[in-house]
């Protein structure tokens, strides 16, 4: 199973092409194998513009990404990047699409161990045949983490995939997306809008500013196993995230989003709101 | 939580495995809306035979028009028969079918590739968009002549004629269909060590197959259209010569039975083509 992969970007700056103003500083930046690191940080502060640097889908302008002290200049199917939309193919059934790395990489002899493997990590064991167009939103980034998974990746890249999830279901994936990294020793690198999801899902946290995209503060996440928006270290954390992101942003959480508060900051999350119902 | 919960659920997407039995209607929604089809069908087809009728006996009763009067319904049917029975039917219509097969061929080998590469290089889509909407707008039949001298043969002529009238529905769709594939498969399959002979078979093709058979139905129609002109070129086979054949001998029951064939299988192969592009869809109707 993979081991996870350090990865070190050295000065990396990027502009886009055709001139315009540059979206990313300068970002030296260190990630442990098998840890777990968060980005956040206002839109257009270019954390996902990072996150496609570090996948190999972009190339910096400036500077260099190395994993395991080897140079990236394109993307990999070791380092694999889940999307906003899962990005299914829709006339593929489930196994088809999820056996699609496998097959692009030669490795189909391994299809018939690795899928049902995969399907079974994330909950979806019953469901190979079926075509993806059949599956809920939540099944649908199930399979594209399935996917991700089948190759067996030494990361992956979060490039906000649950954002468009309700509620529970995006509780559920954020709590087994962790878990399997965990398991399976993946370094894991997501970018984020909620902060919540950065304190379930991450060891560490970069607060990224703007103009140009920049480091502005760095949080570690210690809170050991099992984590519950109810618990007070949860809660710890976020309140130093929320302040680190104000901060970066120039402004409240109030004025940017509208209902954050000490209140809602101190409620529990939605799943433990049922399960007192 | 565990997502499979939402198997049970039909909010997630799912069509319940099982209905219960009770108050099940005799005659399903679907059953109901082809018979309602077919009940239409068939009016649209007495509804025809009904004008052609009218207009046979008005061509009858008509002086200067007697002449035609074997082009009424019941002279061209009893003359279709024969027709069938005599295998006369599958003698013309053989050629025909083989000669649109081939304009068909390589206006689909042409057109496919072409619209791929109009619809993925945005260069080559810019270069190309006058010349090919120039050349679209001309008649097929217009290059006739120059058919006629460029190619050794009448059958290479006509199959160049139907070639020049099908590819631009092939080419065209093919194209369209490419500009409106979803830019993250592109991104997704390239991160997953994706060759780019992975993205032309396993992506690109099946993801547009039903632009290209849409392509290829709407080519069919006119390709169909311009057999008939097509083979009054020298040739002594197909249905286009046995019409002609029919006029110079005066025989308008065969001349109408041939028009007759023309439109069924016309009709058949259009059915059978929009058939494989229901059978062939991705696409789930919501």
């Amino acid at each position: 199973m993979a081991g996870g992969a350090h990865i070190q970007t050295i000065g990396v700056s990027h502009t886009y092409k055709g001139g315009g103003a540059k979206v990313l500083g300068q970002i030296d930046l260190e990630i442990r194998p098998g840890e777990a690191l968060a980005l956040i940080g206002r839109s257009g502060c270019g954390k996902s513009t990072l996150l496609h640097i570090l996948s190999g889908l972009s190339v910096p302008s400036v500077g260099k990404v190395l994993v395991d002290g080897a140079l990236i200049t394109e993307p990999s199917p070791s380092r694999i990047m889940m999307f906003q939309a899962p990005s299914l193919y829709p006339w593929m059934s489930v196994e088809q699409n999820v056996g699609l790395g496998l097959r692009f990489n030669g490795k189909m002899k391994e299809a018939g161990h690795r899928i049902p493997e995969v399907l079974e990590l994330v909950e979806l064991g019953d469901y190979a045949k079926r075509n993806v167009q059949d599956l809920s939103g939540g099944q649908q980034q199930r399979v594209a983490l399935a996917r991700s998974l089948a190759l067996k990746p030494d990361v992956l890249l979060l490039d906000e995939p649950l954002s468009a999830l309700d509620a529970f279901t995006r509780h559920a994936l954020q709590r087994d997306i962790r878990r399997i990294c965990k398991d399976l020793g993946i370094t894991l690198i997501l970018v984020t809008h909620d902060i919540n999801e950065a304190v379930m899902m991450a060891d560490r946290a970069l607060v990224l500013k703007a103009d140009p995209g920049d480091i502005d503060a760095e949080i570690a996440i210690p809170i050991p196993g099992g984590r519950l928006p109810s618990m007070q270290e949860f809660s710890d954390v976020r309140r130093q995230l929320v302040a680190a992101y104000e901060a970066a942003a120039g402004l409240t959480m109030a004025e940017a989003q509208g209902f954050i508060s000490d209140k809602s900051l101190n409620a529990p999350a939605p799943v433990e709101r049922l399960a007192a119902n | 939580m565990s997502e499979t919960s939402h198997a049970l659920n039909p909010e997630a997407g799912f069509t319940p495995a099982s209905r219960a039995t009770s108050g099940k209607p005799l005659v399903s929604d679907g059953m109901k809306n082809a018979l309602e089809s077919l009940g239409y069908s068939l009016a649209g087809l007495a509804l025809l035979l009904a004008v052609w009728w009218v207009g046979g006996r008005i061509v009858e009763a008509s002086d200067d028009l007697y002449a035609f009067a074997d082009f009424a319904p019941a002279q061209t049917l009893e003359r279709l028969s024969e027709m069938i029975r005599t295998g006369e039917a599958i003698q013309i219509t053989i050629p025909s079918l083989i000669r649109v097969a081939s304009g068909l061929f390589w206006a689909i080998a042409i057109g496919v590739p072409v619209g791929i590469l109009v619809g993925a290089i945005t260069g080559f889509r810019k270069l190309t968009n006058v010349p090919f909407q120039f050349l679209r707008m001309i008649s097929p039949l217009s290059w006739m002549p120059i058919a006629v001298m460029a190619f050794a043969t009448w059958e290479g002529a006509i199959v160049f004629l139907i070639t020049v009238a099908a590819i631009w529905p092939v080419l065209f769709s093919t194209a369209s269909g490419l500009r409106r594939i979803e830019p993250s498969w592109f991104k997704v399959a390239r991160n997953l060590g994706a060759r780019p002979w992975h993205l032309l078979f396993v992506i690109i093709l099946p993801a547009i197959s039903q632009d290209i058979l849409s392509g290829i139905r709407l080519a069919l129609g006119v390709a169909w259209i311009i057999l008939v002109p097509a083979e009054y070129l020298g040739v002594t086979s197909g249905l286009g010569y046995a019409i002609n054949d029919a006029r110079d001998t005066l025989e308008y029951d065969r001349l109408a039975a041939t028009v007759v064939i023309i439109g069924v299988i016309g009709f058949s192969l259009d059915s059978l083509l929009q058939l494989a592009i229901a059978k062939l869809s991705w696409l789930r109707s919501s």
